[in-house]
């Protein structure tokens, strides 16, 4: 590898050559781009990761420019907003493409994810880069938390409330944390202020370093592949996986197509639906915060709504919490719930099967429900559906122990 | 592909159920079928919204310079026929009532209207403006929103007017408002069909760039 | 032998070259447009350009000799009502100028002329120093006490020693370079001028 590296960087052109005696110029890009292999079938599942990389530029160079306008005061915070949307000179499409894209980004991470579950890509040894990838999933949430109290609208507010007041239902320590957090007696500018710092520096530093992490564990282990095979297992005689790929140019001129479809599906959001619905942007977010005044329904945005609902399902307010909390954090420990060997859904057994199946659409009715007022009805679903979202996590380490499984192939198909 | 195309569509169905429309109001919400391109009746909504509103209301985040802009009028005549010739062009569209006056008199705040279109809808705006009526008392009431402190400001016109004509009144002013909540909307719609029709000059290009790369690898 | 060494002989290299090349070429176009909108996020806002608008300086009240200011653009405008006698010199005083026919400076073409203005009687000018952008004071007696010997009335730069005379022309063998801005401006009325707006063709200039 490291000849290679010097005959690339000496014969090709005398100044990378000076850059290659000073900084690891060739030997990075070879590394992480040109030489790295990737599996060559990689299908669908495999643009999210790059999308998920474009979307957290695209919300880093917007909210940037946002912040160039914005004002983080009560007074300032709801018509600064609107003073992006009608007065700056295309504010409002650095807004919308902002607004836009932080659900983009849930919908980007959320398939990500679900590819893992698809393929067994937090499976040995590929464990970090799944903890790694939770965390960057936590911080996320996070940022978009506090990025939602910004325009500073009666559902940025009541939001805020309702998720600082889970808080508070921690025993003991719960009232103090709740107002640490706050930083007053409500809601207010000394709230506003530090989301704000946040939201715009201190977190969004976190996930690049983060994500730099995501890909050195990724890029030292390697990729998996929807086969779940270790293409590292059989290699030719200069040292490269019999069924890898150079990363560039194959998988950056696809992951670039992947990259300009997914820009049309935004585009058509970002142009023709950015309130999403209803779902992106909510209605009573058009009105400033009032203390004073709490909106008919709070929900949050739609993408905390699945845990949302785990909350309100529990009827004790700190065990709903605790379960809302038991919902994320139990994610971590896939890689070792899960026994089975083997890794992708061709070759597991149906307990897998049934059990992911059950995991996906106990996802997207808890999520459905989380977005709907309470009654008996949806809080006796709500139950049902956590029940079966925590069965999952709870039964797959006996399942998956000895599962019925098909024979993995050799190679790649 | 097909796989692709599903989740695409499966990404795109929440968009298609509305979260407003679930709103409970008493009574079914009339289709308000403005057209914001209409730019006429984006005038006489603009001057009916300055003679039966302003007395109230404020659209404090528009600028009567902008509205010139985008409903086509010139400086001079939005100041002479919305503004009366009291405000310059680039003042805001504020009420013409002092400060304090109405929760003295209406016994509560007057919302600024700037958002209202987008907070409630066009058709609640539509309807609400229509839905006055008087009980057995002589009280009035509205329908969609009971026990309004706003009178019903509209009623010489329904009574000195045809149906067709109060309608259009109502659409008119529903339709100034839905511009104000959002004034870049034609902008965004109109750039939108171009970046969409860009991204597929270039989608195509790297599809066919892509599989000619792709020749290269023996499955 | 790895999958992607085993290239097919009927690779087209060109074809491959054009492909990439039209692609590269069409993405940094598009590239290109993206950078629009937070390039035009720089420029002045609406409110910036609101708070920019022209301004009315009312001179029915002032006084021959008086000098009142405006806020334009956050900048200060002075409006100056020069006395027959200022005017006297500012005819006589042209050698000790760096720029007397205002060639090398900044005002409209309608007040470049010998008195920098519209109307002889006053002076409408930029109040900021053409040298690095201290704000000159007004002295407009001749031989003022605090001014040096020989002063003639204008204005005097106090950060570097800038000298100007009542037509905002600057001296020679000082550090400003040129004389001071005149903004666009017109008169409304005989006692209102309008800062900040050219005259209106055929309207009063």
């Amino acid at each position: 590898m490291s000849n290679q590296t010097n005959e690339s960087s000496s014969g090709k052109s005398s100044l990378l050559g000076w850059f290659d005696e000073r900084y690891p110029v060739s030997s990075t890009w070879n590394k992480h781009v040109g030489e790295y292999y990737a599996p060559k079938n990689f299908n669908f599942w495999y643009f999210f990761g790059s999308l998920a990389l474009i979307v957290l530029v695209n919300q880093i160079v917007t909210g940037i420019w946002l912040t160039m306008s914005y004002v983080p005061t009560n007074a300032g915070a709801f018509s600064s907003v609107e003073y992006i949307m009608r007065d700056v000179e295309w504010g409002w499409l650095l807004r919308y493409l902002h607004s836009t894209g932080a659900s983009a980004f849930f919908i980007v991470i959320y398939l990500h994810m679900m590819r893992a579950l698809l393929y067994g890509s937090y499976k040995k040894p590929r464990e970090l880069v799944w903890v790694i990838g939770m965390l960057l999933f936590l911080v996320l949430m996070a940022e978009a938390f506090m990025g939602y109290l910004l325009p500073w609208g009666q559902m940025s507010f009541w939001g805020a409330q309702v998720i600082i007041s889970l808080f508070g239902a921690i025993p003991v320590i719960g009232p103090d944390l709740a107002l640490w957090i706050r930083g007053d007696f409500v809601i207010s500018e000394v709230t506003l202020n530090r989301f704000f710092a946040l939201h715009v520096i201190a977190l969004p530093l976190v996930l690049v370093i983060l994500v730099f992490m995501h890909l050195v564990a990724l890029h030292h282990v390697g990729s998996n592949n929807p086969d779940g095979i270790e293409i590292k297992k059989l290699k030719d005689n200069k040292g490269i996986p019999l069924d890898g790929i150079r990363f560039h140019p194959y998988y950056s001129v696809k992951d670039a197509m992947g990259a300009v479809f997914f820009f049309i599906l935004f585009a058509l959001v970002l142009f023709y639906a950015p309130e999403g619905g209803g779902y992106f942007i909510e209605a009573p977010n058009f009105e400033p915060a009032n203390p004073l005044k709490t909106p008919d329904h709070i929900v949050p945005v739609w993408y905390f709504t699945p845990f949302y609902a785990i909350l309100r399902a529990v009827p004790d307010k700190f065990l709903g919490v605790v379960a809302m909390g038991a919902a994320v954090v139990i994610l971590f420990a896939l890689p070792w719930l899960d026994r089975c060997k083997v890794k992708s859904i061709r070759y597991r057994g149906n307990s897998y099967k049934v059990l992911l199946t059950i995991l996906v659409i106990s996802f997207f009715v808890l999520g459905f429900l989380g977005t709907q007022p309470s009654t008996p009805l949806y809080t006796k679903l709500a139950q049902i559906f956590t029940a079966l979202y925590f069965m999952f996590f709870l039964v797959l380490p006996f399942t998956s122990a000895n599962e019925k499984t098909k024979p993995v192939p050799e190679r790649v198909t | 592909m097909k796989k692709i195309l599903w989740i695409a569509s499966l990404l795109l169905l929440p968009l298609t159920i509305n979260v407003q429309a679930a709103g409970g109001y008493s009574i079914e919400l009339e289709s308000a079928n403005n057209n914001l391109r209409d730019q006429e009746s984006l005038k006489r909504g603009a001057v009916l919204f300055s003679n039966y509103c302003m007395a109230c209301h404020s659209l404090k985040y528009m600028r009567y310079n902008r509205v010139a802009r985008d409903l086509g009028w010139s400086d001079a005549e939005v100041i002479s026929d919305m503004a009366h010739g009291l405000d310059t062009v680039t003042d805001n569209v504020m009420t013409r009532m002092q400060d304090g006056v109405a929760l003295d008199v209406l016994g509560t705040k007057v919302p600024d209207l700037s958002l209202m279109a987008r907070l409630k809808g066009d058709d609640y705006i539509y309807t609400f403006l229509r839905a006055y009526h008087q009980d057995d008392q002589g009280e009035w009431n509205n329908k969609v929103l009971k026990g309004t402190a706003m009178p019903n400001v509209l009623e010489g016109i329904e009574r000195h007017s045809t149906p067709e004509e109060y309608a259009e009144a109502a659409r008119d002013i529903t339709n100034f408002l839905a511009y104000a909540g959002e004034p870049s909307k034609l902008q965004r719609l109109d750039l939108g069909w171009k970046v969409i029709a860009f991204l597929l000059v270039l989608l195509l290009l790297l599809y066919l760039l892509k599989k000619e790369y792709w020749r290269d690898i023996k499955h | 032998m790895s999958t992607e060494d085993q290239k097919s002989t009927d690779v087209n290299l060109t074809r491959r070259k054009v492909l990439t090349g039209a692609t590269g070429v069409v993405g940094a176009v598009g590239a290109g447009f993206m950078a629009v909108p937070f390039l035009g996020s720089w420029m002045p806002s609406e409110r910036a350009k609101a708070a920019g608008a022209p301004v009315n300086a009312d001179v029915s009240r002032l006084q021959p000799g008086q000098m009142l200011t405006v806020s334009w653009r956050g900048k200060p405008v002075w409006v100056v009502r020069r006395t027959p006698e200022m005017l006297k010199i500012l005819t006589e005083n042209v050698t000790e100028l760096r720029d007397p026919d205002s060639n090398e400076s900044i005002q409209p073409d309608y007040s470049k002329n010998a008195f920098r203005s519209i109307n002889e009687e006053f002076l409408v000018v930029v109040g900021i120093c053409t040298h690095l952008g201290c704000a000159p004071l007004y002295r407009p007696a001749v031989g003022s006490p605090d001014m040096q010997e020989g002063w003639k009335g204008g204005f005097f730069c106090p950060c570097h020693g800038s000298r100007f005379d009542l037509a905002g022309r600057v001296a020679k063998s000082v550090p400003a370079p040129t004389n001071l801005v005149i903004p666009p401006y017109h008169f409304r009325t005989e006692s209102i001028i309008r800062v900040g707006e050219d005259p209106t063709e055929g309207g009063v200039a």
